[in-house]
C-alpha cells in the first residue's frame, strides 16, 4: 500500500517553497485518492517552455516509494523526451533509476531540469527529437508556440483567432490543427483551411 | 549373455571356409570386394591422425549440491582477493561466475574499478556515521526511529529497517534477487545479503527462502558453463561443463542435449545451422513455396490449381475456365496460342528467373530433407529393432552351439543407432554449408565444388557402410549355423569399425577442411565414438556440500531456542562458520558413495575457509 504518511509529508514540504521552486502537489481534481496527484511545473527561463505552466498527472503505485511514480504530461508539450502525442516521459529516474529517498518533487525538478536540457539522443518522441537535430529554430518556435497555445491559461491571443476562424465557417477542431501546423499565423491558418 | 567369453571368441579374419558362402548377401558387393574395401578403408584410416583437439568433461549439479558446486569459486575469491563471502557472490554474479576473466580484468582495470562496477563498496565505512544519537530520521518514511532500528549498508547508507524490508520485498518480487542495489540516489552497491535475509524472513520467510534459491541458482542462470537440463518434465539438474563448451551432454536423468544451445544433439550439425533447419522444417516454408511456383489461384474458388499439361488456358475442378499467364477468368473458347477475347501480358524476364530460382531452391531442400527424414525415421525404428535383436540373442543363447557370446550385436547396433544420427545431422550441415544462406562470400564457387565433393565424398562412404552394417545386423542369425554366425560376427564388428572411423573422419573434415578456414567462427559439438558423454555426478564437492547442507541443518538445530534468528544464522553459514561435523557417523555410510570419496576428508574436521584450499582438503 502506499505510504500515507510518507506522501503527506512530501505535499507539505513540495508546496512550502512552491513558489521558489516553480514546482507544486496537489490532489488530482480536488478528489480525495492520495494515489493520484497533479504536479505543476513552471517552464524554465530561456527556453521555448519559458511563461508556461505545465500540468502532470501522478499515479502512484502500490509499492510508492519502493517504486517509481507514474507520470506523464497533461499539458501538451513539444520536446523530445515527452511524447507529442500522449504526454509520456521518457526519464531514467522514474524507470530503473529510481530510489526510494528521490521524492516526488525530486521528480518534478527533474522533469524541470529536462525541460531546459532536452536530451535528442534518447528520444521519446522521434519527430521531434529529429527536428530539435535538424532544424533547431523551427523546433524552437514550434516549442514555443505549443507553450503559448497551451501551456498558458490566459492564451487569449489564440482563442481569439480560434473564435474568428469558426465564425467563418470552419468546425473548430480543423481550425485548431491548420493554427497549430502555421504556428498560429491567422492568415496561414485561413488559406491552408481554404485549400483543404 | 555370456560376457565372460568375450576373449575367447576372437574372430577368425582369415580363415578361408568363411570367406566362400555368402551367397545370401546379394544385394551387397561380393564377399571379397567388401572384405578388401573394409580393409582398404580401414588402413586408410589408420594412417589418419586422429587426436582429439576437444577437451570437456561435464558433470550434473543436483539441487542438493548446488550450493556445494558454486563453493570452490566462492573460496577462490575470499581468499585471493580478501573478499568476504557475500561480496565474493556479488563479483561473481556480477561476471558471471568466470573466475579467470575476473582475475584478467582485475589486472587490466585495478581492484577498485573491478569493485565498484560490481557493486561492492570500496572500504567500508565504520560505524562513525551513525552519531551517538538515540533516534535519526529515516529519509525513505521521514519517520524518527530509534538507532536500534537503522541498518547501515556497507556502503554507508542507513535507513530504517522497516524501509529496508519493503524495499527488498519489492525487489524480490520483481525479480531482482541478485542485483538489490541500495537505497539510495546513484549508490551502485549492491546489498549484503545477510541483511536482506534477516529483514525480509523476520516479515516474510516465503519471500525470503525465494530470495535465497534466486541468489543460488544464479550459479546456473548467470553462468556460461552451468545449464538447467532441458528435459520436460524439468528433472531438476543443471550440468556443469568445464572445458570446451561446445559438446554434447547426457544427464542422469537421461536426456541428451547440445550444452550450448540445449536444443537435441545435433552435431555435425552447428548450432546456428540447427536451428535454421528446425525453423525451416517447422514452417514448412517450402511447400507454400512450391504452391506458389506450380500453382495459381482459381480466380473463382481461389483453390490452387497445378497445371498438369496442355494449352495456356486452364480449367479449375469448379468449372472455372482461366488464363495460365495471368490468371484471369476466361471463356472456354480457345486455340493452341490464343484465348478469344481475352489477352494480357507475356512472361516477364524477370518473373521466370525468380520462379526458376524458387524451384531450385525447392529441389535442394527437398534432397537434403529427403535424407536427412531417411536416417531420422530408420531412428524411429530402434526401439523395435533392439526388441527384434533381444529375442534373436535370447534364441540363440539357448541354442545348442559353442557361441554364447553375442555382445558383438549389441555393440553393432549401438554402433548402427550413433551413425545415423551423425548421417541424419550431416544433411543439415550440408544443405547450409555449400548455400549461400550463412557462409555468403566465404567460399568462392570453384572452392565450394571442391569441398562439397570432398564432403560428399566422404558422407556417401559412411552411408553404404552404414547400410552394410545395417544389413548384417538385420540377418536372422538365430537360424544360422555356427560358421555363418562367426561370419556374419566378423562382418559386424569391421563394420562397427569402419563405420565408427568414417565418422570421425567426416568430422575431421568439417572441422579442419570446412569450418576452420571460414572467417567468421563456426563450432561443433566433437564426434565421441562411444557415444554422448554422461554427465558425472559431482565428486570434488559431494562431501563438502553434505557438509554444508548438514550444517545448515544443525544451526537451525542449534539455535532453535532462539527462533528469529535461525534464519539468519543459517544464511551466514551458507560458506562460513560451521558447528563440527559427525560426517562419518551412521549418517554417511548409507548414502551409497564410493569409499575413497569419503576419505578425502575423513577427518570430519572443521572447514575452516581462512585455510587455502589444498590446506583445508589434507585436514
Amino acid at each position: 500500500m502506499v505510504d500515507v504518511s510518507r506522501v503527506q509529508k512530501e505535499l507539505t514540504e513540495c508546496n512550502r517553497d512552491s513558489a521558489i521552486s516553480g514546482v507544486s502537489i496537489a490532489l488530482h481534481d480536488g478528489g480525495s485518492s492520495i494515489s493520484h496527484l497533479t504536479g505543476t511545473i513552471a517552464g524554465p527561463q530561456d527556453t521555448p517552455y519559458e511563461g508556461g505552466t505545465f500540468r502532470i498527472d501522478i499515479r502512484l503505485p502500490g509499492g510508492y516509494p519502493f517504486e517509481p511514480p507514474k507520470m506523464q504530461f497533461i499539458t501538451k508539450v513539444w520536446h523530445p523526451n515527452i511524447s507529442s502525442q500522449n504526454g509520456a516521459i521518457c526519464l531514467d529516474i522514474l524507470k530503473d533509476q529510481w530510489s526510494p529517498a528521490l521524492t516526488l518533487k525530486t521528480a518534478l525538478l527533474s522533469l524541470q531540469a529536462l525541460l531546459s536540457t532536452p536530451a535528442p539522443d534518447d528520444p521519446q518522441d522521434a519527430v521531434v527529437a529529429q527536428q530539435y537535430l535538424r532544424d533547431k529554430s523551427t523546433f524552437l518556435n514550434t516549442a514555443r508556440y505549443w507553450t503559448e497555445a497551451f501551456a498558458k491559461s490566459d492564451s487569449t491571443g489564440m482563442e481569439e483567432k480560434v473564435q474568428k476562424l469558426v465564425e467563418m465557417g470552419f468546425p473548430e477542431d480543423m481550425v485548431r490543427s491548420a493554427l497549430l501546423s502555421v504556428n498560429g499565423d491567422e492568415n496561414m491558418a485561413l488559406e491552408k483551411l481554404c485549400s483543404s | 549373455m555370456g560376457r565372460g567369453d568375450a576373449e575367447e571368441v576372437s574372430p577368425p579374419v582369415s580363415s578361408p571356409e568363411l570367406e566362400q558362402d555368402d551367397g545370401d548377401d546379394d544385394c551387397y558387393l561380393s564377399d571379397q570386394e567388401d572384405d578388401a574395401l573394409e580393409e582398404s578403408v580401414l588402413q586408410v584410416l589408420e594412417d589418419g591422425h586422429l587426436e582429439d583437439c576437444h577437451w570437456s568433461s561435464s558433470s550434473v549439479i543436483t539441487k542438493e549440491y548446488l550450493l556445494g558446486a558454486q563453493k570452490e569459486d566462492l573460496r577462490k575469491m575470499i581468499e585471493l582477493l580478501g573478499l568476504k563471502e557475500h561480496h565474493a557472490r556479488t563479483l561473481l554474479i556480477h561476471y558471471r561466475w568466470d573466475v579467470e576473466r575476473i582475475f584478467e580484468l582485475l589486472d587490466q582495470k585495478g581492484r577498485d574499478r573491478l569493485f565498484s562496477e560490481a557493486g561492492i563498496p570500496l572500504r567500508s565505512t565504520s560505524n562513525a556515521g551513525l552519531p551517538s544519537v538515540t533516534e535519526v530520521t529515516c529519509n525513505v518514511c521521514y519517520d524518527d526511529v530509534p538507532i536500534s532500528a537503522v541498518s547501515e549498508m556497507d556502503c554507508g547508507h542507513n535507513y530504517c529497517n522497516q524501509c529496508w524490508t519493503e524495499y527488498f520485498i519489492v525487489k524480490i518480487n520483481e525479480g531482482q534477487s541478485r542485483r538489490v542495489k541500495c537505497m539510495a540516489p546513484k549508490c551502485n552497491a549492491i546489498c549484503d545479503e545477510a541483511l536482506v535475509r534477516k529483514l525480509v524472513s523476520a516479515k516474510c520467510p516465503d519471500i525470503a527462502e525465494r530470495f535465497e534459491r534466486f541468489l543460488l541458482e544464479s550459479y546456473i542462470e548467470d553462468n556460461d558453463t552451468v545449464k538447467w537440463c532441458p528435459s520436460t518434465p524439468h528433472c531438476g539438474n543443471a550440468i556443469r561443463v568445464k572445458g570446451d563448451i561446445h559438446c554434447e551432454v547426457e544427464c542422469t536423468c537421461g536426456r541428451q542435449f547440445c550444452f550450448n544451445c540445449s536444443s537435441e544433439a545435433h552435431s555435425p550439425c552447428s548450432c546456428v545451422m540447427w536451428e535454421l533447419w528446425i525453423k525451416k522444417c517447422r514452417d514448412e516454408s517450402e511447400t507454400v513455396n512450391w504452391i506458389t511456383v506450380n500453382t495459381k489461384p482459381c480466380p473463382k474458388c481461389h483453390k490452387p490449381v497445378e497445371k498438369n499439361g496442355g494449352c495456356n488456358l486452364v480449367a479449375c475442378i469448379c468449372g472455372q475456365a482461366f488464363c495460365w499467364l495471368c490468371g484471369g477468368a476466361t471463356g472456354r473458347d480457345h486455340t493452341w496460342s490464343s484465348i478469344s477475347g481475352h489477352s494480357c501480358g507475356r512472361f516477364t524476364e524477370d518473373q521466370s528467373t525468380k520462379t526458376e530460382q524458387a524451384r531450385r531452391d525447392l529441389y535442394r531442400y527437398m534432397h537434403y530433407h529427403n535424407r536427412y527424414k531417411a536416417h531420422t525415421d530408420s531412428l524411429k525404428q530402434e526401439a523395435k529393432l533392439k526388441r527384434d535383436i533381444q529375442w534373436k540373442i535370447s534364441i540363440s543363447e539357448n541354442k545348442d552351439s559353442k557361441i554364447k557370446d553375442y555382445s558383438w550385436v549389441i555393440n553393432g547396433l549401438n554402433r548402427l543407432f550413433r551413425s545415423r544420427r551423425v548421417l541424419s545431422y550431416s544433411y543439415p550441415f550440408a544443405f547450409y554449408m555449400f548455400s549461400d544462406e550463412i557462409f555468403k562470400d566465404e567460399m568462392t564457387p570453384q572452392e565450394r565444388e571442391l569441398k562439397q565433393n570432398l564432403f560428399e565424398d566422404q558422407q556417401q562412404q559412411l552411408e553404404f557402410n552404414v547400410e552394410r552394417l545395417s544389413g548384417f545386423l538385420e540377418k536372422d542369425f538365430q537360424n544360422f549355423a555356427d560358421d555363418e554366425v562367426m561370419d556374419t560376427m566378423k562382418h559386424v564388428i569391421n563394420l562397427s569399425n569402419v563405420v565408427d572411423r568414417l565418422c570421425k573422419q567426416m568430422y575431421q573434415c568439417i572441422e579442419n577442411d570446412l569450418l576452420y578456414p571460414l572467417r567468421t567462427p563456426h563450432n561443433i559439438a566433437p564426434y565421441k565414438s562411444k557415444g554422448l558423454d554422461r554427465a558425472s555426478e559431482l565428486h570434488i564437492c559431494l562431501d563438502s556440500a553434505e557438509q554444508s547442507s548438514q550444517s545448515m541443518k544443525y544451526s537451525h538445530d542449534e539455535h532453535k531456542t532462539q527462533p528469529g534468528l535461525h534464519s539468519n544464522e543459517s544464511g551466514s553459514s551458507l560458506l562460513g562458520k560451521r558447528p563440527i561435523l559427525p560426517l562419518h557417523g551412521s549418517s554417511s555410510d548409507n548414502s551409497g558413495r564410493p569409499s575413497h570419496k569419503r576419505e578425502r576428508k575423513s577427518g570430519g574436521a572443521l572447514f575452516d575457509l581462512n585455510v587455502p584450499a589444498e590446506l583445508a582438503d589434507k585436514s
